[in-house]
């Protein structure tokens, strides 16, 4: 039996996310961002499309290294403006029934007390479909903006990331039992005291003493995502993800990523598969690989490398303005994030990238692989990447908003079910159960021994 | 033509907010606030009844006075669990058009960086529409729980909030100008970089030194609502609010505090009508007197005197389970208890106040008044308190939840706009616009307004800080 292809969406709430100059194509909706209801009709279609989830990006920051200024961000709209992805669920989770949702929540912003209540809440709200993505952060302009002089080292902010899970699994799990909330009409009771307790911290990041204040949800501890790839965001993942993100140009960059993070979840003793890896992809499938290969044409007449440049600027913390077109690009060693540096450097010793070539690649679908044709053509692409590198599915982009996921929903999903790679209908229950069989942590996962028995 | 009265419902996303007990009526619905079921229901029927608002209590603590411990609060369920207002609002905004959204949000638990950015797409996703209840307090226990310590845990909270929101209006008036945001395809510009500008604020608590990451959105700055009440409360207020609440138990009280904020408003140089009071009421009214005198009966069968006792303890800071339900209250020697039951006793200052007798009176609609009758004699009382003590509206508190929101929109609503004291219809345009009838942005008496230009000049100063 071929492993089923797992998909999920991938937006975050603005204008341009991963394929700069796009929102100039005349069906493109990006700049509705502000508003609810292309993100409801967003949500249906993904449902329609039996998508597991959509997964939404944040950043807290201005991608202003490329130039040492805000203003080509600014221009081009590369993830700025944005808005707060959280406030989009509870109008998607009322128009929908099964799909998840991924929210990308940086904990070095918010204290644990209220973000688990935040998070809890979502979880009650949509019924079971909330996942948390945890960023520890990474564009010094965040920090800055938030009164740090810069951001954490890079390890460091693993340490204090490790300390803030401690905390939230302790009001997730351990505040209330299971039947702490009785509910007793005719008695007057809603609670039992006995089984509700406060939880205590004492560290030197963090201090609490405190009721988790939110009665136990459907899942308790979120979904859990992380997309870090580095030794210490690797060592993170293996012990604290039950989702795991990740990007990169090519089938030879993923594989040993793939495999490293599994060996990681292995290492914090938990199973190689109870960790779900996605990888970026972007996808333009029309009815014909002529018609899709039209397609892809009529997009790149939009899209902006300047902003692309911008965005890698961001992600590499190496100002891309000040690079010779065409010279390559060389690894340099920084806080920012490591894996897009190693992507277009060190990942591949057989692709060289020049500065041009970056810029053309990263303005669809950022650094993620594109794949065109028809649905045949994608199926068997997907297929392949499954296969050897040993994913389990697909973060998909977006060319052009929405279309780029009606087409997903219309075309492709139906091939994969076709070839028995993907479901029919959605299994039951919360998002934890859709995507693992059972509803709360595994027993291998550290938040499990936090519980309150 | 009779002065319009506005009505706010009071809620809060718990299970009973003001009325201990009631949740164990067969017919309240307030145990289903997990549910976005609930909420869209419940706003649905707000804005069928033309409410300006529906405002969000929030409390990041626990009522853990009464007997020095929490059994009560979680037993009854008094405002805990407690879960975050905020991501009631997007889901309730999908399904209406006019109805405003005021949001209590503590200014201690959250950045102002990331606070902000929240707010304006709050705004954005409701269209102008958003409120927000700024709230400075916080327990002690709250202040260590999110790691507040040394100088802001130490200083004069409302130090830190004027200094709070000179960030945020800076994000919210001065980063984007007006026609930043061209969305010029042809041209490859979305946004003029020219016109947006970092903030760089430095102070005294916050540094902030970049750009707000959210365009401008329809209001800018979400309709300020403040609820505090002592001196330097007021004075926060007379400087920032556009909305206040207040929970005053009798008129004579209700008229000294509006005329306190009024007072306040005015020496913060700005128009004392500027600012709408709205005062905590419950109403149970149904087709007849009688009607509704029976369904009072039935209601207060499920009062939770526990619970009740342990709000009160929490609001009045003292632990009533030390009393005998007969104890009179002025045998309580306290002076924090004091001026608050002086308060709520004035209206009948004859009566001898038991601890009993306050249990009665928080079960249904916490501290503020109760009125329960016909459409005729409930809309006499509003409009009575109205002419009387010159407040603009009334926050509605729930007995039974939806059904006191029901009642009010079947049987007050209609009465009220037979009088001419009630709108036919919403104003157009966002909140701000609704309540004042000016523009969807601050006026230019609000000190926020003095942010807008950032280029020229750092706004004026509210804060200490430098």
């Amino acid at each position: 039996m071929p492993k089923e292809i797992r998909l999920n969406a991938f937006d975050m709430n603005c204008v341009v996310h991963q394929s700069p100059g796009l929102w100039r194509h005349p069906r493109d909706r990006s700049r509705d961002y502000r508003r609810l209801q292309p993100w409801v009709d967003l949500a249906r279609t993904l449902e329609r499309g039996l998508f597991d989830g959509l997964f939404l990006a944040d950043v807290l920051g201005v991608y202003d290294v490329y130039g040492a200024s805000p203003d080509s961000a600014l221009t081009h709209a590369t993830q700025v403006p944005n808005n707060d992805p959280l406030l989009l669920v509870p109008a998607m989770a009322a128009a929908t029934e099964h799909l998840g949702f991924g929210v990308t929540v940086t904990l070095s912003y918010e204290p644990p007390l209220p973000f688990a209540r935040r998070m809890s809440t979502l979880d009650h709200l949509t019924e079971g479909r909330i996942g948390w993505n945890i960023v520890t952060g990474y564009l010094d302009s965040a920090a800055r903006g938030m009164g740090a002089a810069r951001q954490r080292g890079h390890d460091d902010r693993y340490a204090v990331a490790e300390d803030y899970m401690e905390v939230v699994y302790k009001l997730w799990e351990g505040s209330w039992a299971d039947d702490a909330p009785v509910a007793d009409k005719e008695r007057g009771v809603f609670a039992d005291p006995a089984r509700v307790r406060r939880v205590t911290h004492e560290s030197p990041f963090h201090q609490l003493d405190a009721l988790h204040l939110s009665e136990p949800s459907p899942q308790r501890t979120p979904v859990l995502y992380q997309a870090g790839t580095s030794p210490a965001g690797r060592g993170f993942a293996g012990r604290h993800a039950e989702c795991v993100f990740m990007s990169g140009p090519s089938k030879q960059v993923i594989a040993p990523r793939v495999a490293a993070i599994r060996q990681a979840a292995v290492a914090a003793g938990r199973r190689p598969d109870d960790v779900v890896i996605f990888t970026m992809m972007t996808v333009i499938v029309a009815g014909t690989d002529a018609a899709a290969q039209a397609l892809l044409a009529e997009y790149r007449r939009y899209a902006d490398p300047q902003g692309a440049l911008t965005l890698m600027s961001g992600w590499t913390g190496v100002d891309f303005s000040r690079l010779d077109p065409d010279g390559i690009v060389e690894h340099v060693e920084n806080d920012a994030g490591r894996s897009a540096m190693e992507n277009i450097t060190r990942a591949d010793s057989n692709r060289r990238w020049t500065v041009r070539e970056v810029a053309e690649h990263v303005s669809i679908g950022g650094i993620g692989p594109v794949l065109v044709g028809s649905p045949a053509t994608v199926a068997d692409g997907l297929e392949a990447w499954i296969d050897d590198t040993g994913l389990d599915g697909f973060n998909l982009t977006f060319a052009v908003r929405p279309e780029t996921f009606e087409s997903v929903a219309d075309l492709l999903v139906p091939e994969l079910q076709r070839r028995g790679r993907y479901k029919r209908a959605y299994a039951p229950g919360t998002l934890r159960e859709k995507l693992f069989g059972h509803p709360r942590l595994a027993e291998t996962h550290p938040g499990h021994a936090f519980r309150f028995i | 033509m009779s002065r319009e009265i506005r009505l706010n419902a009071f809620d809060m996303n718990c299970v009973g907010h003001q009325s201990p007990g009631l949740w164990a009526h067969p017919r309240d619905r307030s145990w289903q606030y997990k549910d976005l079921d609930y909420w869209t229901g419940l706003a649905r029927t707000l804005e069928a009844a033309k409410f300006d608002g529906l405002f969000l209590a929030d409390v990041l603590g626990v009522y853990d006075v009464f007997h020095g411990n929490l059994d009560a609060a979680l037993r009854h369920s008094t405002q805990v669990p407690v879960n975050d207002p905020l991501q009631l609002v997007p889901a309730m905004a999908l399904v209406t058009e006019h109805l405003g959204f005021g949001l209590t949000a503590s200014l201690s638990f959250e950045h102002p960086y990331t606070f902000a950015r929240r707010l304006s797409t709050l705004d954005h996703l409701t269209k102008g529409r958003a409120g927000w209840n700024i709230v400075t307090s916080y327990l002690d226990s709250g202040a260590r729980n999110i790691g507040l310590t040394g100088q802001a845990a130490h200083d004069d909270r409302y130090d830190v909030a004027d200094e709070y929101l000179e960030v945020c209006y800076k994000l919210w008036e001065g980063s984007w100008e007006d026609g930043a945001v061209l969305r010029d395809r042809d041209r490859r510009i979305f946004t003029d970089p020219a016109k947006v500008h970092p903030i760089r604020h430095k102070g005294r608590y916050f540094d902030v030194p970049g750009i707000h990451l959210s365009e401008p959105s329809p209001q800018r700055t979400p309709v300020l609502y403040q609820a505090g009440a002592s001196s330097r409360g007021r004075r926060f207020a007379g400087a920032h609010a556009e909305c206040t609440f207040v929970a005053c138990p009798s008129k004579a009280v209700l008229t000294k505090s509006v005329a306190d904020i009024r007072a306040a408003v005015a020496a913060a140089g700005r128009n004392p009508h500027d600012v709408k009071i709205f005062n905590l009421q419950t109403v149970i009214v149904d087709a007849t007197d009688a009607q509704a005198q029976a369904k009072w009966q039935d209601y207060r069968r499920y009062i939770s005197r526990d619970g009740a006792l342990a709000l009160g303890s929490g609001w009045l800071g003292i632990d009533f389970g030390r009393y005998s339900a007969d104890e009179p209250l002025r045998h309580i020697e306290t002076n924090a208890v004091q001026s608050s039951v002086d308060a709520f006793s004035s209206a009948d200052p004859s009566k001898v106040w038991t601890v009993g007798e306050l249990a009665d009176w928080i079960g249904i609609g916490g501290l503020g008044p109760l009125f329960v009758g016909g459409p005729g004699t409930v809309a006499d009382l509003l409009q009575e308190w109205q002419d009387e003590t010159d407040v603009d509206g009334f926050n509605l508190a729930y007995a039974v939840t939806p059904e006191t929101f029901e009642d009010v929109a079947a049987h007050l609503v209609p009465e009220l706009q037979r009088r001419g004291a009630y709108k036919r219809d919403y104003a157009p345009g966002t909140l701000r616009e609704k309540l004042f009838g000016r523009g969807a942005q601050l006026p230019e008496t609000h000190p926020g307004a003095g942010y807008r230009d950032l280029r020229s000049a750092a706004g004026p100063r509210l804060s200490a800080a430098e």
